[in-house]
């Protein structure tokens, strides 16, 4: 997600979640056009009762996983621990969290841009 | 088509002999536990087979750490193996040199977190089979089938493959195997897998733009992976057998993928 969330500017403690890569963009504003293009849109949507997000299109670098998707939104959302969060394609399935966007984008992107689904309890089955 | 059928009865059938042995970092007693024979299905996922070796192997490990363990996690060669996939894909994918059994360590501890996914319970491999065989559905019929079916049949299916029932499986499988209105599927579900690298999958449909019927090595011209010259170098392994490169994706598809409906196709060296 190439845009700082609002929260991270108020809460010093609170940084991106950064598992394995680092996140080129962030530190090196240089670098901004040519990885913009390699970007992929993804647009996140709330289902049932699971808030809804401020921004909800994100330009995000194709090798990052499902894993790494869910634990930015905990933050962004402010989730407590024990609050579960699950995300769907299509409104009907649940990629596995080691799941690269890419792959997903390649296969299930409409109108340029992945749209996923967000939800506080299971849905679609 | 009791062609057809001999064919997915043998596919479902296909078996590998895996030897599991306690890690010895974490071997705790002094007498040796012998090593857990099984022969496991291919089809099937380890947590659904491993209860027994987790039992065998508790009693030798630190007790303080017997108490607080859940779970297991299996490694071959130094590498974290994946639950979430088809121990047939598994092996594929690292026992390169086909020696058998396939000798697996068993961990209890130092869980490789940014290598693989926890498996809290059987309920997790349930949804992320059924969510696989959704995603296949998706390609294959824009989710029609699958939506189609009532909640008992994806009991059934789920059933069929935790208890190794093929009628049972394939009495539910058999419509998500069928061709939708225009005769045939929309794409193909399929995973390229390659050693230390994200599998690969892109929509491909079954036929090509001149009408023909695309085939394996059309896929793998298609995705720029196909060994040109140097054919010798890579293996390319469905269900372990090596198909003619000449066979239809379709009916690869049909007949040789996973119970989690994906063409599971594993590039290895040789």
């Amino acid at each position: 997600m190439s845009e700082t969330p609002p929260e991270s500017e108020n809460q010093s403690g609170h940084s991106f979640p950064a598992p394995t890569h680092t996140d080129e963009l962030s530190c090196r504003p240089a670098k901004l056009d040519a990885d913009k293009k390699t970007k992929i849109d993804v647009l996140l949507k709330s289902a049932g009762d699971a808030p809804i997000m401020k921004k909800k299109k994100w330009a995000v670098d194709p090798t990052k996983k499902i894993g790494w998707v869910i634990e930015f939104m905990r933050k962004y959302l402010k989730f407590e621990p024990e609050d579960s969060l699950f995300l769907y394609v299509n409104q009907s399935f649940s990629p596995s969290l080691d799941v690269e966007l890419g792959t997903l984008y390649d296969c299930f992107s409409t109108d340029g841009k992945l749209v996923l689904h967000y939800c506080r309890t299971q849905a679609w089955g | 088509m009791a062609e057809d059928r001999e064919i997915l009865k043998e596919i479902w059938e296909g078996k590998l002999p895996v030897c599991f042995n306690l890690s010895m970092d974490e071997l705790y007693t002094m007498d040796q536990p012998e090593p857990y024979y099984i022969l496991a299905p291919r089809q099937t996922y380890f947590p659904l087979i491993t209860d027994k070796v987790q039992r065998h192997f508790i009693k030798h490990i630190e007790p303080g750490i017997q108490e607080q363990s859940t779970e297991i996690w299996l490694e071959y060669e130094g590498k974290p193996l994946k639950w979430h996939y088809p121990i047939g894909v598994l092996f594929d994918m690292f026992n390169t040199d086909t020696l058998l059994p396939w000798n697996i360590t068993v961990h209890f501890q130092n869980f490789p977190e940014e290598e693989i996914l926890h498996c809290p319970s059987k309920s997790a491999v349930e949804s992320h089979f059924m969510s696989t065989v959704k995603e296949a559905d998706a390609l294959k019929h824009k989710s029609q089938v699958i939506n189609n079916l009532q909640k008992k049949d994806h009991r059934q299916l789920w059933t069929g493959l935790q208890n190794d029932r093929f009628d049972l499986f394939w009495g539910i499988n058999k419509k998500l195997m069928e061709g939708s209105n225009d005769d045939t599927f929309k794409y193909v579900p399929y995973r390229i897998h390659r050693q230390d690298k994200v599998y690969l999958q892109k929509l491909v449909k079954p036929m090509k733009d001149t009408g023909q019927h695309m085939t394996l090595h059309d896929l793998l011209i298609q995705l720029d992976i196909a060994s040109h010259d140097e054919e010798a170098k890579q293996r390319v392994l469905v269900q372990g057998i090596t198909p003619p490169m000449e066979t239809t994706l379709l009916w690869l598809s049909e007949h040789f993928s996973y119970p989690d409906n994906f063409l599971h196709i594993c590039l290895v060296d040789k």
